[in-house]
């Protein structure tokens, strides 16, 4: 089946996040002079505007910062699964980053809730980090 | 370099508002800044300063909205000319550059929009992929988890924002231009519209609305030849944290609201008590709630307390929004609390007018707030009948 959602379009700056999505690794730009994990990513640090920078893995464990349940499509593709949730994890060692909680209800879902990742292999070229509650 | 009472807000221009079906967005933009000229008393040829709002993809076949097509339209070749092309909200305070640097004596701000008929509603783009691949889109999804941050911070939820909807809508009740005029709403209605985005319901969403609004802005000096009292721009401010609300810490407070809300009120000389009321940049209902908790009219929590038994309605002790606001009288950004400040300064809103028609005080100071992006940018002015 055709997958109906939008897909990632990799441009310079992110191209590397999106092939490591392939391989299952969370990958995220580190600043080598003050030490940032930065997302969106960038050329540049923007604390220390230092262009020193390595590729980490980060482990995909973290907590929920924030969260929305979609009542509402806003994209056909969506439509099938709402209500559906979307959260900004609070990574260990990372960025907040934007996901999607799946696997649970949106009624039990709170903020500061400890969270891990779920691969997602939407076609043959992308997979998507998803976030499921521990249980 | 003070600017405090420098310069003024000398005519308003309205267009037809709500669903008004096959009109251009620059119809609404001429219409707007034609009537705006015309009620300062001024002609085309006085207006040197142009500056549309933000600026949205066009609908319909139109053609797209730059500020040279409106000023082609309105017949100017103005010397000053601006659109944004997000929502940064800087518009007075470049007018005010301008007119302060010499370069222009009148200038005019315009909306407009066609959303409504249209069929374009905040949110269906597509333009950030690592948000829409998960499914994030819009305003609403944003603001909502800002909202939610902000329940998990302090006192806040429905049982707060049911307080600004309602007595927003109270005034829209009172204003036969508002979208939501003939609609009363009462706590159960709030409860009863049904969830967007949640925390987020419907009524806590603002109106999407077709038309357009328009201000001029020239010297007091040039103010007090024309026609209206002259309502000057006391103070003004802004302060943007920028960030993508998903990387945003600041969703709970302090906003953008705190910098913005210090410097215009230190810029006028005044403290909070001294303000009659407020026209606050609602495109939801917490947006107002965590202005006025930032510009310090309550601690983070005790809004709940300071909204109930009738604050900011007609009648209340510090009146909010007092046209119906974004969520009751119709969607013009920021220019919808500008219009409505300087018309309430000018004596000029019939029966929702501050003083004794709505058993409120006579206003001489009120404070507007404009908000873009995702609580991403903020500007503050504080206006008062000289
Ligand atoms: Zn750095």
């Amino acid at each position: 089946m055709v997958y109906q959602k939008p897909l990632p379009k990799p441009n310079a700056d992110d191209r590397f996040f999106w092939e490591g999505c392939k391989e299952h690794k969370l990958l995220f730009q580190k600043c080598l002079d003050c030490g940032l994990v930065r997302w969106p990513p960038s050329i540049i640090c923007p604390n220390c505007h230092s262009n020193a920078t390595e590729v980490i893995e980060v482990a995909g464990r973290g907590k929920i910062y924030t969260y929305a349940v979609y009542h509402q499509a806003y994209h056909p593709g969506f439509e099938k699964d709402l209500p559906y949730v979307t959260a900004v994890i609070e990574l260990d060692g990372g960025p907040h980053f934007l996901s999607n909680l799946i696997d649970c209800e949106p009624d039990e879902v709170k903020c500061d809730m400890p969270v891990e990742i779920v691969w997602e292999d939407i076609t043959k070229e992308f997979s998507l980090p998803k976030f499921k509650l521990v249980r | 370099m003070n600017l405090k009472d420098k310069y003024a807000i000398v005519g308003l221009g309205y267009t037809p508002q709500g669903r008004v079906p096959d009109r251009t967005a620059s119809s609404f933009h001429v219409e707007a800044i034609s009537n705006a000229i015309k009620d300062a008393g001024l002609e085309k040829k006085d207006i040197d300063g142009l500056i549309c709002y933000r600026h949205f993809p066009s609908l319909g076949g139109e053609p797209d909205v730059t500020p040279y097509l409106v000023a082609q339209q309105i017949g100017l070749a103005p010397k000053a000319m601006s659109q944004e092309a997000n929502c940064a909200r800087s518009q007075l305070l470049n007018a005010l550059g301008w007119l302060e640097a010499g370069l222009c004596n009148y200038v005019v701000i315009s909306y407009a929009h066609n959303p409504l008929s249209g069929g374009r509603f905040f949110g269906e783009g597509t333009d950030n992929y690592t948000k829409a691949v998960f499914g994030q889109f819009g305003a609403t999804s944003g603001y909502a988890m800002a909202a939610r941050r902000a329940m998990h911070t302090f006192n806040t939820g429905p049982e707060t924002w049911k307080y600004i909807a309602v007595g927003q809508r109270k005034w829209a009740n009172l204003n036969p231009i508002a979208m939501m005029h003939d609609r009363t709403m009462t706590f159960q209605n709030y409860y009863d519209s049904r969830w967007v985005v949640e925390p987020l319901r419907l009524f806590d969403n603002c109106l999407v609305s077709d038309g357009g609004r328009a201000c001029v802005v020239t010297s007091v000096e040039r103010a007090r030849e024309l026609r209206h009292p002259v309502v000057s721009i006391m103070g003004i401010g802004q302060h943007n944290p920028s960030c993508e609300i998903e990387q945003a810490t600041h969703m709970a407070g302090p906003t953008g609201a705190k910098i913005s809300g210090m410097t215009a009120m230190e810029m006028a000389g005044i403290t909070l008590d001294d303000i009659d009321a407020c026209e606050i940049y609602d495109c939801f209902t917490y947006t107002v709630e965590i202005t006025l908790q930032d510009y310090g009219f309550f601690n983070p929590g005790e809004g709940e307390d300071w909204f109930k038994d009738g604050t900011i309605e007609p009648g209340g002790r510090m009146p909010v929004n007092t046209s119906g606001g974004q969520l009751s009288e119709a969607y013009y950004m920021g220019l919808t609390q500008l219009t409505e400040a300087t018309m309430q300064l000018m004596g000029r809103c019939g029966e929702r007018q501050l003083g004794p028609k709505t058993n409120t005080k006579t206003p001489e100071i009120i404070l507007c707030s404009d908000n873009g992006g995702i609580l991403q940018t903020h500007s503050t002015t504080i206006l008062r009948r000289l």
